[in-house]
């Protein structure tokens, strides 16, 4: 506990060996192009997303379609919502469970990756609109979020929008995750433990004093209120102590 | 209430009883004049539970962001069903078909979606067959699924049966609390129970027992919706020692000090949640 490594908080980051974990792959240096690095960085995550679902899918049991993650009757009832609708067979809703649970999973990633842009580690409305606005297949959703709160926010490293659901660029470029692997494995070496995806040197200071304010002040009540407003239950919990230097 | 909506959906077949059952009750929705605002989203604790098994431990989500999911989700199911609904009435047909949803979202641009959720259909109606083959009887398809768990087993039992087994595959290995996190994802996703040891890390190139010995209890969570697992989920028996674990990597990572969790590791050989104990 008194004898952790000190964390590299500036410069270039360590080599491999200054962050040994067993069994991981080596990673490759930072490419001098951070915001390039970025976008190929978030096109491999969701390429290893759908390669995963694919495996998943193929994996599904028996119990998986007596519990499904959404409720059947639910499904139902929005899709007869159209009045155009007349009759709709057993299996359509079961798909729609899945299809409902790819989507969540996909604009739940989608959002993430602006929230980690911005350096927030809260997922918020905006983050949710920005995903909507880069992204050509979820056009139909733009008038579910104003528009306005689907301009990109100053300091963005991304300005333009990404590219959509189509595959883009050449392949997982070095330290990404591959198919199969989980999508947040940070590259090996990498100083920073709480940036899942990559780091950039030249934004550290700033980044992980913003982390540790974060971790020591607003983390545990921020939890707390949320798990206490989403489930109508308080949920107060001790923090634990900082362990940090 | 999933329980019950699934029995119809095991019997019904086109011209059978059940099957005409189901399409009564269909046009007796049909009927309704308005639905219910509650009705037109879906249960957000649903929602949640999926957002977190792709985001890290310690994201946090606000509650507008729930919301629009919600919305986003309703927007989605409306959109995918009226393409779909377009193209049965254009072939004259009545009844939108599994066939028909995967074409519209081909259609609407959701590729990346037509391939898992083709091999999903695939793997439903094989478990559909063989629950006609023994008599409608659902609790008889768990054992070909290759779910080594039984869906009675309450959460708690699975803690207790998990610690064994996690303290054993601890010991060789130790590992930062993100790898734990990352495991926590990778569990999170996996709608399948993985099976205890070696056999499901070796479908992965890196295995992580420690991060299995203090997430593997809450990928749970997604194959047991039931109430029973929402009150142990959320309730202080089960919660409290994750929600240790989950400050005390949120403390430790902001630091840097990551390898300061090998310690904890090594004190927790005994019992699942190590992170409790401080």
């Amino acid at each position: 506990m008194d004898n952790q490594p000190l964390p590299y908080s500036t410069g270039q980051p360590p080599a491999p060996g200054g962050a040994p974990v067993a069994g991981m792959p080596g990673a490759a240096g930072l490419p001098p192009v951070p915001h390039h690095h970025l976008l190929q960085q978030q096109q491999a995550q969701l390429q290893a997303f759908w390669a995963y679902q694919r495996q998943e899918a193929e994996r599904a049991s028996a119990s998986d379609f007596k519990n499904h993650q959404l409720p059947l009757a639910r499904i139902k009832k929005i899709m007869k919502a159209d009045e155009d609708v007349r009759m709709i067979s057993a299996e359509a809703p079961v798909l729609f469970a899945k299809a409902c649970e790819l989507f969540i999973l996909e604009l739940t990633i989608r959002s993430w990756l602006h929230a980690e842009e911005n350096k927030r580690r809260t997922l918020q409305r905006n983050d949710v609109a920005a995903a909507i606005a880069r992204t050509d297949v979820f056009d139909f959703l733009v008038d579910i979020v104003p528009r306005e709160e689907a301009k990109e926010e100053p300091g963005s490293a991304l300005g333009f929008a990404a590219p959509g659901t189509g595959v883009v660029g050449a392949g997982a470029p070095g330290g990404a995750p591959a198919a199969g692997m989980p999508y947040y494995y940070p590259p090996m070496g990498q100083p920073a433990p709480m940036m899942p995806a990559w780091h950039v040197p030249a934004w550290d200071p700033a980044w992980q004093q913003g982390a540790a304010d974060v971790d020591q002040s607003g983390s545990f009540s921020e939890e707390g209120q949320g798990f206490g407003a989403g489930h109508g239950g308080a949920a107060s919990f001790p923090p634990a102590p900082p362990t940090s230097e | 209430m999933d329980s019950s909506s699934f029995l119809p959906a095991a019997g019904a077949e086109n011209g059978s009883a059940a099957g005409g059952a189901n399409n009564g009750g269909a046009a007796q929705q049909h009927a309704a004049p308005a639905i219910r605002e509650q009705d037109r989203l879906m249960p957000i604790a649903n929602v949640i539970r999926i957002m977190r098994r792709v985001l890290p431990a310690h994201a946090k989500i606000s509650d507008d962001a729930k919301e629009t999911i919600q919305e986003c989700v309703s927007e989605y199911i409306s959109f995918i069903t009226g393409e779909a609904n377009e193209r049965c009435q254009r072939e004259q047909r009545k009844t939108i078909t599994a066939e028909d949803v995967l074409w519209a979202m081909s259609r609407l641009g959701f590729d990346d979606y037509v391939e898992p959720l083709g091999a999903y259909l695939h793997r439903y109606r094989e478990f559909e067959g063989d629950a006609r083959g023994v008599g409608l009887v659902p609790g008889a398809a768990p054992s070909r699924g290759g779910d080594h768990h039984p869906h009675s087993m309450s959460p708690a039992a699975m803690l207790k049966s998990r610690g064994p087994v996690s303290g054993a595959a601890m010991l060789p290995h130790h590992h930062h609390h993100h790898d734990m996190q990352m495991h926590a994802a990778m569990y999170g996703g996996t709608a399948v129970p993985p099976p205890a040891g070696p056999p499901h890390h070796g479908g992965f190139l890196m295995p992580h027992p420690q991060g299995s010995s203090h997430y593997l209890p809450y990928a749970y969570e997604p194959t047991y919706g039931g109430e029973h697992a929402m009150a142990a989920y959320y309730g202080g028996a089960a919660y409290a020692p994750g929600n240790g674990g989950s400050g005390d990597g949120s403390g430790s990572g902001g630091g840097g000090g990551s390898a300061s969790h090998t310690p904890q590791g090594s004190g927790g050989l005994e019992h699942p949640h190590p992170f409790a104990y401080k």
